[in-house]
């Protein structure tokens, strides 16, 4: 008798048990894990107005892929990826992630590209159980997640978000020079919203009132009336929210002027085409940055080899944007290997909210994720343009 | 060959002339009621997509192909409807509701943009019709309070009847194939009432129409209107669909899209929409398809043609590597369409025309049946 009641307790708490946590539990694929190979998949803009970024990207990544399997794979799984072009049309990457997850049976999407195309389709994956790693947007979404909604927990990012990255720049800035008229030039987009978040934020936190604000439409040429205005209201410090060719016009346009004033640029334009396509006209540029660039003449040990090897691979020099995509699948790479031989999606998880941290070649700062932390870090670095090279001015920095 | 008798109206303007109509169109339709069952949910998105586009084709095709007033502005209605639809979901308001009011207020809209159209004629009003899409995109991108500016909207399931509807269900597929239905239907309806032909006698010749006692003013806004509306109904499951609309989704770009659809698919018909619809969306995901699959295709005839497993495998590398070379699948794209404006004007639809003409007439079919008979008057030839 008793041990009939027993076994029926027993076998109700095991009902109860199975029933009770799967409402909060996430589920993780295991789709695209074999004893030989790991599937992962990502959507680039290969082809549309952002493929300066997707193509670099995508080259990365392939190159880390090339890298990871020629020293045997993750503990002897070879990684594949599938590459697809979204050309920033978010019905192209609803599509693309669709064909992933049910024809290539990606295990993971690892660094997909542009903010309305990474939006559209994360849901595709959230449902599928494939986790969202690292995708090349700032936009909240990709990191904040609802405790309540366990799908949620498959989003991680490690980009360095725009709001904070300005706002710890535009500090060290405005501490250490003393600026009393900060303005801000901005892009009429997403990303330019979030500069002007991070700007307007900073300056109240500080009780300092903006001197102007003026934006652009993307694809503008012309920055001789913002420039203008700016100066005209007198700033000493502008803050730029622009991209490449609209931070080498507002700078040439300024030395035009004979406005000799400081400028202050967001993350997009510590790239190595701005100095090297702006020549004396970016002189002095500062700029807020996730990590130093290296340079293959003064780059030492593992970076120069890195360089080196980009180089021979795609025949163009590595750029910031290669780097991102190469750091997206080391990273993947470093907490699957935690993860351990014996590879689950739910380990993969765990593992990437084990709180270790991943170091990467480059000396970035450390990423590291917790259970209710998806986002690596917001660590931030000062770098100057001088003598058309990027150097760095002051690391470490927080708002 | 079959030889239709008609002895009175009524057998001109049926909607199925004859029983093969109802026959074809029939079994089309079973096959798109299995078809969600059947297919994996890729494809099923897939036809989704083609649902919301020739819906908006339909819709520009009563405007451009039907009417004669060009539109680069589509994408702004499509905003409009998409706006509507997140704007009212987050007050609660119920999916009917809203799905109406996205294509009421879209109507209403698209009639005030035809007012100060009816002044304007070929490619000014392309100008006209692209400034306004440009002014939709800036007021999206600044009525932060409403449309959260460049952040963009996030859009919820929608929920029928107290049970909600997932982007990938079948009910959401089943959801825009009814409105596509509807829409075609409808707009059947309208080509033959006295609107319709209004329409087309515009088109074809506004002085002639003007004298046969056409109010060319009100049916061009008319037209304006109805296309708008349809639009804007898209737009609304456009939103659903993609979960996310941001200004920067609603470009010219997309407006250009549009007007492929129709030129794709052939201007003067409404199988022209849905053939253009299935182009314009199934053409990308046909060519990954190729992409992923030829190169091991053409290494296993090299095989088979006695070329080593080795130098196969070469093969495959080397095509793989050709086949997935950024923008590619562009070029292909582009070279397609410049084909068929240079060698089928008449679109998708009016080469299964004169398919079916070939084998109906055979071995007696004439090239000149399809040659262009419009002789334009002296004064509207320069419109």
């Amino acid at each position: 008798m008793s041990i009939s009641f027993k076994v029926l307790g027993l076998a109700v708490s095991a009902l109860a048990l199975t029933h009770l946590p799967a409402a909060a539990q996430t589920k993780v694929t295991n789709e695209g894990i074999s004893p030989t190979e790991i599937v992962i998949g990502t959507h680039q803009d290969l082809s549309g107005p952002i493929k300066v970024w997707g193509v670099p990207v995508s080259n990365g990544m392939k190159m880390a892929v090339e890298e990871i399997n020629a020293a045997g794979g993750i503990n002897g799984r070879k990684l594949r990826l599938i590459l697809e072009d979204n050309g920033y049309d978010p019905k192209k990457a609803v599509l693309a992630s669709q064909k992933m997850v049910e024809r290539d049976k990606i295990f993971a999407m690892i660094g997909p590209m542009g903010s309305p195309t990474v939006l559209a389709a994360q849901d595709i994956l959230f449902d599928a159980g494939v986790l969202q790693l690292f995708p090349l947007t700032a936009a909240e979404f990709t990191f904040k997640f609802d405790p309540a909604k366990p799908q949620e927990r498959l989003k991680f990012n490690n980009l360095l978000p725009y709001v904070e990255s300005t706002r710890a720049a535009i500090k060290y800035m405005m501490e250490t020079k003393n600026f009393k008229k900060p303005c801000l030039m901005h892009q009429d987009d997403e990303y330019g919203k979030n500069v002007l978040d991070g700007f307007n934020q900073q300056l109240a936190a500080m009780k300092v009132t903006p001197a102007s604000i003026t934006s652009y439409k993307r694809g503008a040429s012309d920055f001789s009336a913002p420039v203008a205005k700016m100066k005209s209201d007198g700033c000493d410090l502008v803050v730029l929210g622009t991209v490449i060719r609209e931070t080498i016009g507002a700078m040439g346009e300024a030395k035009k002027l004979g406005w000799n004033v400081t400028f202050l640029g967001a993350t997009p334009t510590n790239v190595l085409e701005v100095p090297a396509l702006g020549k004396e006209a970016v002189e002095g540029l500062y700029a807020a940055s996730g990590f130093e660039i290296p340079y293959e003449d003064t780059a030492r040990g593992k970076v120069k080899d890195w360089l080196v090897n980009y180089k021979k691979m795609f025949n163009t020099d590595a750029n910031t944007q290669a780097i991102i995509g190469y750091n997206a699948v080391m990273t993947f790479a470093y907490y699957v290997n935690k993860a351990g031989k014996d590879l689950t999606g739910q380990k993969v998880l765990d593992s990437l909210e084990s709180g270790d941290k991943f170091l990467d070649i480059f000396n970035s700062p450390p990423t590291k994720f917790s259970k209710t932390d998806h986002l690596a870090n917001t660590v931030t670095q000062v770098q100057q343009i001088q003598n058309g090279r990027w150097v760095l001015v002051k690391d470490n920095l927080m708002f | 060959m079959r030889f239709m008798f008609k002895t009175d109206y009524e057998d001109d303007i049926r909607l199925f002339p004859h029983s093969g109509y109802l026959i074809s169109y029939g079994s089309l339709l079973v096959l798109l009621v299995i078809a969600p069952f059947v297919l994996s949910s890729y494809l099923v998105s897939q036809l989704v997509f083609v649902c919301i586009y020739a819906t908006v084709g339909v819709g520009l095709m009563i405007l451009t192909g039907f009417t004669g007033q060009a539109s680069l502005g589509h994408a702004a209605f499509l905003a409009i409807g998409a706006y509507t639809a997140a704007y009212l979901q987050q007050f609660n308001v119920p999916f009917p509701l809203y799905f109406v009011a996205a294509g009421l207020l879209t109507g209403i809209i698209g009639a005030l943009v035809g007012f100060p159209a009816l002044r304007l004629q070929g490619i000014y009003l392309v100008i006209a019709t692209i400034s306004f899409a440009l002014i939709v995109e800036e007021i999206l991108a600044r009525w932060e309070s409403v449309t959260n500016g460049n952040e963009g909207m996030r859009v919820k399931t929608i929920q029928l009847l107290g049970t909600a509807v997932p982007r990938d269900s079948p009910t959401f597929y089943f959801l825009c194939l009814g409105v596509l239905i509807l829409t075609i239907v409808g707009t059947l309806n309208l080509l033959r009432s006295p609107t319709g032909r209004a329409f087309v006698a515009i088109r074809d010749s506004e002085t002639a129409a003007r004298s046969m006692g056409v109010n060319v003013s009100l049916y061009k806004v008319k037209s304006f209107a109805i296309s708008a509306a349809i639009t804007g109904f898209a737009g609304c499951l456009f939103a659903h669909k993609l979960s996310f609309i941001s200004p920067e989704m609603f470009t010219l770009q997309l407006s250009i899209e549009f007007i492929i659809v129709i030129l794709i698919g052939g201007a003067f018909s409404l199988h022209g929409a849905v053939l253009g619809a299935i182009f314009i969306v199934m053409i990308d995901p046909f060519l990954t398809y190729l992409k992923d699959d030829v190169p091991g295709m053409i290494a296993g005839m090299a095989a088979a043609l006695g070329a080593g497993s080795e130098r196969a495998a070469h093969i495959q590398s080397n095509v793989a590597a050709f086949a997935s070379a950024n923008g590619l699948k562009g070029a292909i794209y582009g070279v397609i369409i410049v084909l068929f404006v240079l060698f089928e004007p008449l679109g998708l639809y009016g080469r299964w025309l004169k398919i079916k003409l070939f084998f109906q007439l055979f071995p007696l079919y004439k090239r000149a049946t399809f040659k262009r008979q419009k002789i334009y008057v002296k004064s509207e030839r320069n419109r």
